[in-house]
């Protein structure tokens, strides 16, 4: 069952081109992946979810519910942290719980207090005092003291250092398995990939993939290289089933479209050093969906 | 209403609030004390000078040449410029928080997706900064009733007409807020919203103030807020002036209600 689900969703700036035709389903206990370069619609999309953007055209819901007329009830049960997080600067951590708390009809402090811990946040440090890394691991904490039942994360671990950045990938994998849904936007695919089960990218506002990452690796093919015995021993004639990014005198490198074992046919009689064949990582993915755009002017 | 968003504005106010508090409450103790002290000095001079006459007309907001009473002088620590601007400061700061100061600010998308209403996050904060009114105009009132000690009892106002007056005040104070609201609503930059709000509470003073010398700005005077806004009148009748008040009040609350609304229907941008 799909607990965030976006249908057609449009939204424009103006003449300014936001989001385009996006239709998003995301089930629910996922951790779901939301990636695409700058400027692509990830913040747009995920502001149209949270409420604070209304869409031009089509529908965004969560909980079956609309996100614009029905946001309130929406955000009883949804965590949000935004990309660019700014809090007010007088607040410390134990306070923002405390009002937070207010605010939601719910004692946060125990929780706050754990999740602190576990992210070894002092709650007593003014936010006028932290570090960017700081800040940002306490509106990890905000958004996830109530324990709701989505979780949208705009680039999370950004400013993060690594050792963090694993204690909250853990955290996000506890709650996936508990039955949380994860919405993530990151720009980093290493993460992306171990920590997400789908993907969806976006590029120019248009979404161009939704899909588990197997699925994805599946449907992109296999990454093949060829190391050819001696220079000149390689063909002149490459298939039609292998697209070639680098062709060097020794050395192919490329996507295999076609089945492997025609691959392993074509090579049988060829003068053949040694031969990689595997599923293509989020990056490469990431590269083919997005090497046209990087083409344009 | 949200009990949480409440605190939050409160804890955001209460600087401001007690500033503007104490620097009315000053005033209105130096006024209250200075005036009346003056007040035998004054009217000799103000009966003599055609000029002097048209100013503390324009100052009051009504012709005072055949009325310059000692409840003439009474009136001044609450139409004095400082004494306003301080007011209109206070809802200014306070009424333009939410949503134009979290925008600018960048925290819009914190408290803007907290589970409560636009609607509840205007109601919440509109609580506060009523009572934070309450409190800046109670200070100044307490700052009148401290300076006016130490005048003689017969040039000191009527404390029930005072209280007429400070209701009256309120209200503008309402309208003000209310007005302030709107523009908040409607606004990215707060720089900008209080520039906007600025300049007509600007253009509302000065119309007023010219009415007593340009017929032009006599005929329109009823455009500006501070028309609705005359303590002389209860000073020296004691009436409450049921249809000033009634028109501030219909004024903030069809300014607020189109803050709502507008409030309610736009986008949160930061991009």
């Amino acid at each position: 069952m799909s607990i965030i689900e976006t249908e057609s969703l449009c939204r424009h700036y103006g003449p300014r081109r936001g989001v385009e035709a996006v239709s998003l389903q995301v089930p629910e206990g996922s951790l779901f992946g939301f990636l695409g370069p700058n400027g692509a619609g990830k913040t747009t999309t995920i502001r149209v979810m949270v409420g604070l953007l209304r869409p031009s055209a089509g529908t965004a819901r969560i909980f079956g519910l609309d996100c614009w007329r029905d946001s309130r009830a929406i955000k009883n049960e949804l965590g949000y942290m935004p990309g660019d997080l700014r809090l007010m600067a007088w607040l410390d951590g134990a306070r923002a719980l405390r009002i937070w708390g207010k605010v939601r009809g719910r004692d946060l402090l125990p929780y706050g207090r754990e999740l602190a811990e576990r992210f070894q946040l002092d709650l007593r440090t003014k936010v006028r005092n932290m570090s960017r890394g700081m800040r940002q691991k306490l509106g990890l904490i905000l958004a996830m003291a109530h324990k709701p039942r989505i979780l949208i994360l705009d680039e999370p671990t950004v400013t993060l250092d690594p050792l963090m950045q694993a204690e909250v990938q853990a955290l996000l994998r506890q709650w996936a398995a508990a039955g949380h849904t994860v919405f993530f936007s990151s720009h980093t695919l290493g993460e992306v990939e171990q920590l997400c089960d789908r993907v969806a990218m976006i590029r120019q506002g248009r979404l161009v993939a939704d899909e588990s990452l197997d699925t994805l690796r599946r449907r992109a093919g296999h990454e093949v290289t060829l190391r050819w015995r001696d220079a000149g021993a390689a063909p002149h004639d490459v298939p039609a089933f292998l697209q070639l990014s680098q062709r060097q005198e020794t050395v192919w490198q490329g996507m295999l479209s076609g089945p492997v074992d025609e691959l392993v046919r074509w090579l049988a009689d060829k003068p053949l050093d040694d031969l990689a064949i595997g599923r293509p990582d989020l990056e490469t993915l990431f590269h083919q969906y997005y090497a046209p755009e990087q083409r344009e002017p | 209403m949200n009990q949480g968003l409440m605190l939050k504005a409160a804890i955001e106010l209460w600087p401001a609030t007690l500033l503007c508090g104490l620097l009315l409450a000053a005033a209105e103790a130096a006024l209250a004390y200075v005036i009346p002290t003056f007040q035998a000095q004054w009217s000799q001079s103000v009966t003599q000078i055609g000029f002097l006459q048209d100013f503390v007309s324009a100052m009051l907001g009504v012709k005072v040449a055949d009325q310059l009473g000692p409840e003439a002088f009474t009136a001044f620590p609450w139409v004095h410029p400082v004494v306003l601007s301080l007011v209109w400061a206070h809802a200014l700061l306070c009424c333009t928080q939410i949503p134009v100061g979290e925008v600018d600010r960048g925290t819009a998308d914190v408290t803007m997706t907290l589970p409560v209403t636009r609607w509840g996050l205007l109601a919440s904060h509109s609580v506060v900064w009523i009572a934070s009114g309450m409190i800046v105009l109670g200070m100044g009132l307490a700052g009148n009733v401290f300076g006016g000690r130490y005048v003689e009892a017969a040039l000191r106002p009527d404390g029930q007409r005072v209280v007429i007056v400070l209701a009256n005040l309120f209200c503008l104070y309402l309208a003000v807020g209310a007005f302030s609201w709107l523009v908040s609503a409607s606004s990215n930059r707060r720089g900008m919203a209080l520039t906007v709000v600025f300049v007509v509470l600007l253009t509302s003073f000065l119309l007023n103030f010219l009415a007593q010398f340009w017929e032009l700005a006599d005929r329109l005077s009823f455009l500006s807020v501070l028309y609705y806004y005359r303590p002389l009148f209860v000073l020296r009748d004691g009436a409450v002036p049921w249809g000033d008040v009634g028109v501030l009040l219909a004024t903030a609350a069809t300014l607020w209600i189109a803050a709502g609304v507008v409030f309610s229907r736009r986008d949160i941008c930061t991009i």
